[in-house]
């Protein structure tokens, strides 16, 4: 790094360690009107699909991942073998690799603990706004504080809205469908991110799989669409590349 | 049991978030990894919605003309795709969702 710009070796005006984390928690802090309703819902639809109090609460700490836990509790509560609930899982957190992947170069000189800890508080909202700051703001010793302030905001809301949708949950008559707010929580992630005709691809693909896969033995169709999801967007993607452009 | 599969799972998660910043690992995934785990979220969280929307829960049967949840869903889309915004899609396709469950 002797090479780098004199802008890095003495940064105009570093900030502190507080000044990050509080920069973290306030870039966090629109995106909690997604997560907080969400939260409530996985409360409320954890206890409603028979998982206990307890293992709803704690599913939110285990996993810290919205769309999986969903996906465990549904398949759990369908009597789905374990192998396939925890393939599912696995299948739709393997996206955390690429986050990791693109935080690797700011985050691997940091202590052990330090990476154990944002690791876990790795997940989709923490990491949208924490590398930006990492991206396009100036480097500073402190940085990672950033990725700690968006990261135990997102960590807090998640688990004080899960508790709040257990307690409420068990409170809830059926008659309200608000298990419904788990496909409209999807439809507003989903819906403005597709853009290419290979997320066509992928989205058409995957939902017309779970479908028809439906009378396939141990609800393995939500395993078989989002794999068919994934290779048709990929397919589609890779076929659509310029000629000549990078494979 | 269901704690093993929680664990379990669990552990395979941290380990997707923490691998890349071990030193147990020291390239970036290739290429086509990348590209492939980017339409995840598309494909998973589409797998979710079109069933609950498309298949009666009662009758497990798709049900396309006589569906409540069908058209919530439709204005949730378009919802989504004008205001972007998490909380307000969830609010009008419920409020639709009980509107046509109470008309019908």
């Amino acid at each position: 790094m002797a090479e780098t710009s004199g802008k890095f070796l003495a940064p105009p005006k570093a900030l502190t360690a507080r000044a990050e984390f509080w920069a973290g928690v306030r870039d966090e802090t629109p995106l909690m009107f997604g997560v907080i309703p969400f939260g409530l819902v996985f409360g409320v639809l954890g206890v409603e699909s028979g998982l206990s109090s307890l293992q709803t609460i704690l599913l939110s700490s285990i996993l810290f991942g919205g769309a999986s836990q969903v996906v465990f509790a549904q398949l759990w509560a369908a009597g789905v073998p374990a192998f396939i609930v925890g393939g599912s899982v696995c299948v739709i957190n393997m996206r955390h690799l690429l986050y990791s992947a693109s935080m690797a170069i700011y985050l691997r000189p940091l202590s052990l603990r330090w990476r154990i800890l944002l690791g876990y508080l790795l997940t989709d909202e923490a990491f949208a706004v924490s590398i930006r700051r990492f991206q396009h703001e100036t480097p500073g010793p402190f940085q990672h504080f950033h990725l700690l302030g968006s990261g135990l905001l997102l960590w807090v809301g998640w688990q004080i809205s899960t508790v709040f949708g257990v307690v409420v949950g068990e409170t809830i008559p059926e008659s309200w469908s608000l298990s419904f707010a788990i496909p409209l929580t999807f439809i507003a992630v989903v819906a403005p991110i597709l853009k290419s005709r290979a997320d066509l691809a992928a989205a058409v693909t995957a939902g017309s799989l779970a479908v028809i896969g439906q009378p396939l033995p141990w609800n393995s169709w939500l395993l078989l669409a989002a794999i068919g999801g994934i290779l048709a967007g990929w397919l589609v993607h890779h076929f659509n590349q310029p000629a000549g452009g990078a494979a | 049991m269901i704690w093993l599969v929680m664990i379990a799972a669990g552990l395979f998660t941290f380990a997707t978030r923490f691998i890349m910043l071990s030193n147990i690992i020291s390239n970036r995934p290739p290429p086509w990894l990348v590209d492939a785990l980017g339409f995840v979220p598309i494909a998973v969280l589409t797998a979710i919605i079109v069933p609950a929307v498309l298949i009666d829960p009662a009758s497990q049967k798709i049900a396309l003309g006589d569906n409540p949840r069908l058209f919530a869903a439709i204005l949730a889309i378009v919802t989504a795709l004008v205001t972007r915004q998490v909380i307000t899609t969830i609010g009008v396709g419920l409020a639709a969702l009980w509107l046509l469950q109470w008309a019908l």
